[in-house]
Order: structure tokens, then sequence, then C-alpha cells
């Protein structure tokens, strides 16, 4: 701990200016360190993470469980703060937000997608798409008309009153995608978004992220198979908390 | 900037009372049984409250039928009691014939009127009414002055009330109360008929109309099982009585100066010494429904603390229900969380979906409350107060946010990490 402090205090000068000056990229982390207490033991999940991310690329960050590569995703998302280090997103420094701006950041420039699409029961596929409007405050005439283009955007205009029960699995990823979309976030982050989908629908899945790039929408895929990596332009590889291997593919 | 907060919050109240419906309709047997204590908190609060309000109307007509200007003048304490008379009480010497004609000469009273009750009998038996056969010990006998009729508690149907001529002399007539009319005459008019009372024969002169009473009434309790005589009369049936009722009309407008002038009155006949309280009670209808609302305060308090115990133990299901909804919905609130909610966003659904449960369950029992209260309205004219269903509805709600408070803070503060990863 007394460590910590020290090295904290003792930075470079120069260091110090790079530090705060606002990075030009979409997504910059500096130095991230994500530390849990076990007990009476400290365990670094992250150690000293640092990578940038431009408007527009497609990044797919892979590695064993236990990696750490679920806590970086955790710290990208923002449903988690960095022990260490700087985040920013959009030139917003997010590493030391509270909790309700964390919230607005969540719900403003993040568009997540689940392994297991975590859409509500009960709610069709329009109310499922319009719930990051509701918090975003918009207005409901507003809010169903987003949420119907969403739904297009993802070719499931014709089961809009649809629940998910009542849709197929690729359906539903789907769906929760046109969620993701619905509020023009900063990023699409997806964690195993096809790990609950045959292959068949998989295919089907990455390519609708594919044309979502191509249209100049900007995704982050958390995956450990290394052929649905294989799609992205850039593969950054985690191992024990720290990044192996950041390498430009397409 | 507090009110656009306000405002905000306020489109998404719509929004979580949708959801909240169509949470508590996927679960209609655990919603239904959760909020079966708020039921019945709710129910017995509308029902009892219409149950107290049709007693009070009910009584205070009745009271008032004997007369808003009316006095009542006993030795004994009049109205509702539940103790025993004290030895003080009795003791006291009775109030007598002379005493209601000395009150009639006061000048803010109208009328003064004596009543003898021969009911029953020197030896205590009851005195029998008969005629043709038919018998009945349940007739009131009242031995009275022609100046009651005077009084506007009564009114003829039909035929006369007696005269001072026939008290004077001693004549054997009667006044019946309608029920005595139906009972004795079913078949043409009493008057001029007669009747037996205590063996001697009487002759109908007058039948009183029928007086509404609370309750109804069966044999004695019926008002109008009744028979008036000449006081003089009752006098020769009983002759030991001396144990009188007085009824005093004041004058229009001069009810608390009447009361006050009959107390001096009677405190100076009877010799109560000037530091002693009176040896009689004076009562007016007024005081009597006032007697009797404090008697019913208690019962209201019954009521409270019955229907608190309701709504305490649907308070407690409702937070153990809702626990258990925070629980099993973890992952939702951790998506919500994910996709942007805040606390106060998560909190908010919570705290709207407990009160919708506990506010379903204040309506459930103000419905059934109304169906009480019309069930009630067969006997008492009962109705339901204004502020019963306000309260009702107030209380439920309350009991929701409240009891609703701590499982939604716990939702609210869940780690939207843990809360994802929440199998």
């Amino acid at each position: 701990m007394l460590t910590a402090q020290v090295q904290e205090e003792i930075v470079p000068y120069g260091e110090l200016l790079a530090q705060e000056a606002v990075p030009a990229a979409l997504i910059s982390m500096r130095d991230i360190w994500r530390t849990y207490q076990m007990g009476e033991e400290q365990v670094h999940a992250l150690r000293g993470v640092s990578f940038d991310v431009q408007k527009g690329e497609y990044v797919a960050i892979i590695g064993p469980s236990g990696s750490g590569k679920s806590t970086l995703m955790n710290i990208i998302g923002c449903l988690d703060t960095p022990t260490r280090g700087r985040y920013w997103i959009n030139g917003k420094l997010v590493s030391e937000m509270d909790d309700d701006e964390l919230a607005r950041i969540r719900n403003k420039e993040v568009g997540f997608v689940f392994q297991t699409f975590n859409l509500l029961p009960r709610a069709t596929a329009l109310h499922n798409v319009e719930l990051p409007l509701i918090y975003a405050g918009v207005p409901a005439a507003e809010r169903r008309e987003r949420a119907k283009r969403a739904l297009m955007a993802v070719d499931l205009a014709d089961r809009m009153m649809h629940k998910p029960n009542e849709l197929s699995g690729g359906q539903r990823q789907r769906v929760a995608i046109a969620r993701a979309l619905v509020n023009h976030p900063s990023i699409l982050l997806a964690d195993e978004p096809t790990g609950a989908l045959d292959t068949a629908t998989s295919r089907e899945i990455m390519n609708l992220f594919e044309r979502l790039h191509e249209e100049g929408n900007t995704i982050i895929i958390v995956t450990h198979e290394p052929d649905i990596a294989a799609r992205a332009h850039r593969i950054i590889s985690i191992r024990d908390g720290r990044i192996e291997k950041d390498e430009r593919v397409k | 900037m507090v009110r656009i907060k306000f405002l905000r919050s306020g489109g998404s109240f719509y929004e979580n009372l949708w959801m909240a419906i169509a949470t508590l309709r996927a679960h209609k047997l655990r919603s239904s049984l959760t909020i079966i204590g708020v039921v019945i908190g709710v129910w017995t609060v509308i029902g009892i409250s219409s149950l107290i309000s049709g007693i009070d109307l009910a009584v205070k007509r009745e009271v008032e039928s004997f007369g808003i200007r009316s006095i009542f003048i006993y030795k004994f304490d009049i109205g509702f009691r539940t103790s025993e008379p004290t030895r003080e009480e009795r003791m006291r010497p009775n109030l007598t014939y002379e005493d209601a004609l000395a009150i009639a000469q006061l000048p803010s009273v109208e009328v003064s009127v004596p009543f003898l009750n021969i009911t029953n009998n020197r030896w205590g038996q009851k005195i029998l009414v008969t005629r043709a056969g038919k018998t009945s010990a349940a007739v009131r006998l009242e031995g009275t002055l022609p100046d009651y009729e005077r009084a506007g508690v009564e009114t003829i149907s039909e035929g006369r009330f007696f005269v001072q001529y026939e008290n004077d002399s001693s004549q054997p007539v009667c006044v019946i109360g309608s029920s005595v009319a139906d009972n004795f005459f079913p078949y043409g008019s009493p008057i001029g008929e007669t009747i037996e009372i205590g063996g001697r024969e009487f002759r109908v002169v007058g039948v009183l109309a029928k007086r509404e009473q609370f309750g109804g009434g069966e044999g004695s309790d019926d008002v109008n099982n009744v028979i008036y005589v000449p006081y003089n009369v009752a006098r020769k049936l009983k002759p030991n009585a001396d144990d009188v009722f007085i009824l005093a009309v004041a004058r229009a407008g001069y009810l608390d100066q009447a009361k006050d002038e009959i107390t001096d009155l009677l405190r100076r006949r009877r010799q109560v010494p000037f530091d002693q309280p009176n040896n009689f009670s004076i009562e007016t209808a007024e005081s009597i429904v006032q007697q009797f609302r404090s008697l019913m305060a208690g019962v209201a308090i019954a009521m409270v603390a019955i229907s608190s115990v309701g709504l305490m133990v649907g308070g407690i299901g409702v937070m153990n229900i809702m626990l258990v909804s925070v629980t099993e919905r973890t992952r939702e609130i951790g998506t919500r969380k994910a996709i942007g909610a805040r606390r106060r966003d998560i909190l908010w659904q919570f705290l709207i979906e407990a009160a919708t449960l506990t506010g379903m369950g204040g309506l459930i029992g103000l419905l059934l409350g109304w169906a009480t209260s019309f069930v009630i309205r067969l006997f008492l004219p009962s109705y339901v107060p204004l502020w019963a269903p306000i309260v009702g509805v107030i209380a439920s709600v309350g009991i929701g946010i409240i009891f609703g408070l701590w499982p939604a803070w716990k939702a609210a503060r869940l780690d939207p990490v843990e809360a994802l990863r929440y199998e």
C-alpha cells in the first residue's frame, strides 16, 4: 500500500503532463490496474494495461479464462472502475467518475451485447429496445420511433411486438444489438456475443457486426473463440492481466 | 432544476408502473397472497368506519326523535353505562310528581311532565295487558300527564290524547303505541274499544303514529310497544310508586338556560349542599349523543389497532416478497444498470412495484369495505365516511413504500458486474 502511494507521488514531470493531456482517441487506457482484495491477499486482475482504440475500429479482445479479459471488458464498459490508471472515453475521464456519471456514460457512450442476451422476458422486443432511451429521458413518441428504426436496422421490423420467448436465439441477439445501438453509442461492446448460438446463427450475427462496422460503428468484441476474433481487424491478446500481443490483422 | 429532475422521474413513473403491473400479473398467486394482510387492514378500516358511522347516525336520529329541546331528568345517570350504581347512587331520593310540576313553572321551560313506569307492579311482577284471549307482558306501561302531547315526541295518528280532566278524575283511558294497536287490534279501529291492563278495563282514546327506531326493536325493546295512561290512574295501579322520570322541553333557544334553572331548582328542592355534586342526572339529546360518541371512540381505537396489525403483517409480507423479487431479478437489475439505469432509477422501480402491490391490496380492501357497507345498510343508515377510503389508500401505498424501501435500496446498491454474473 505504502509503495503504491510512493510510486504515484514520484512521477516524472513530462509523464505528468502527458497524463493531463486529453487523448484524441475514442478509447484511451493508461496503466490500468484492477486489484481485488481476497481476504489477506491482493489479486491483480489487470497489471498496467494501456492501449487506444480509434473511432471506427473493429477490435477483438481474446485471452484464456482468468486472463483478465472480463475485468478489462467491465472497465471498458464502465461497469467497473480501475484501482489505478486513467481511462478516457470520447475525451471524458471516466476513471474518476461517480456512480451516476458512470450510469450516464454507459447509457450514452456504450452499447452492451451480452452472451445470454439479457432481455426483459415480459417485455416486447420494442419495449426492450426502448429501455436505454427511457433511462436517457427521451420522450415516449420519439423513443418508440427510434426503437423501431433500430429494430429495422437489424431486420426485425416484423417481430417488434414479440416477447423474447417467441423469438429464436439469433433474433433475440439481434434485439439485444438493436438495444445496444438505439442510443447511438460511441462503442458497441460485445461479450461472447455468439457463445449461446449455433454455428449458422453465429455466422449470421458476425455478419451483422461486420455490416455495423462498415456503417461506421466502433466495435469491441470480447471472446475466447479464435474464429470469431479472426473476423476483427485488430486483436488484443490478454494474458495474466497484461497485454501479450496487440496486432492489426486486416 | 429540482422541477426538471422531478419531471424526468415522472416520465419513467408510468414506465415503472406499467412494468410493475406486468410483473405482478406474471406472479398472480404470489401477489395476491402477499397483499391479503393489506386487504384485511383496509377492509377493516372501511367496514368498521361505515359501521360506526351507521350506528352513530342511528343513535343520533333516535335520541333526537325525543326532541332536540328535550331535557331528561332522572335520579340515576341516563344514557350508556357499564358499571354498577354506587352506594351513593342507590341512596338517592326519588324525583317526584311535584318536582315535575315545579319545573313546569320555570320561565325557560315550556313543558314538564312526570313519567311513572308501571310495567312491573309493586312486587316486581309484570303487569299484563290482555284483550280477547291475547296477553302480553312486554308492553311498556307509563303514567303521564296530557301535557306530554305538547312535548312533540309522540304524534297522534288516530283519536286523541287523554285530557287533564280524565287524569284528575282517574278515568280508565289509555293511548296506545302502534305496535300495541297492531297486536291487539289487527282488524278495525281500536278507538272506543277496551283493553285490560292489570285486570282493569281501559278504553282506548288514541293511537300513536309509528316511530322509527334503531335496530328495529322487538317486544319490550320496541318503542312502539307502549301504553300511556293518566298519571293518577297509574298511581292507583301501583300505589307505592314514586320513582318518577321527568321530561322537560325548553322554550326555543333557551335550552342551556332551562338546564341551569332546572339544576338550581332541583338542588334546592333536594337540599344538595353547595359543595356537593348533583344527586340526579340531567341530560339533553345532544349530551347523550356526546356520551355515545366517547364510547364509540374506544371502538374506533380498537379498529385502528386491528387494521394496523393487518397492515403491518401485510407490510412484512411485502418486504419478504420484494426481497425474493430482487434476488430473482438480480440479472435484470444488472442489465438495467449496464444500459444506463442509475441507482435512483432502480430504487424507484422497486418502490413503485411495492407500492403498486399494496395499493392494489388497498383497492381490493376498499371494494370489500364498500360491499360490507352495503350489507350494513340493510340494518343501519350506514355510509362510508369520505376520510376512510382516502386513509385506506394512503396507508396501503405508504406501507408499500415503507416496507419496500429496504429491498429497493438493496437492489439499487447492487454492483452491476456481480449482478450480471449472477446465475
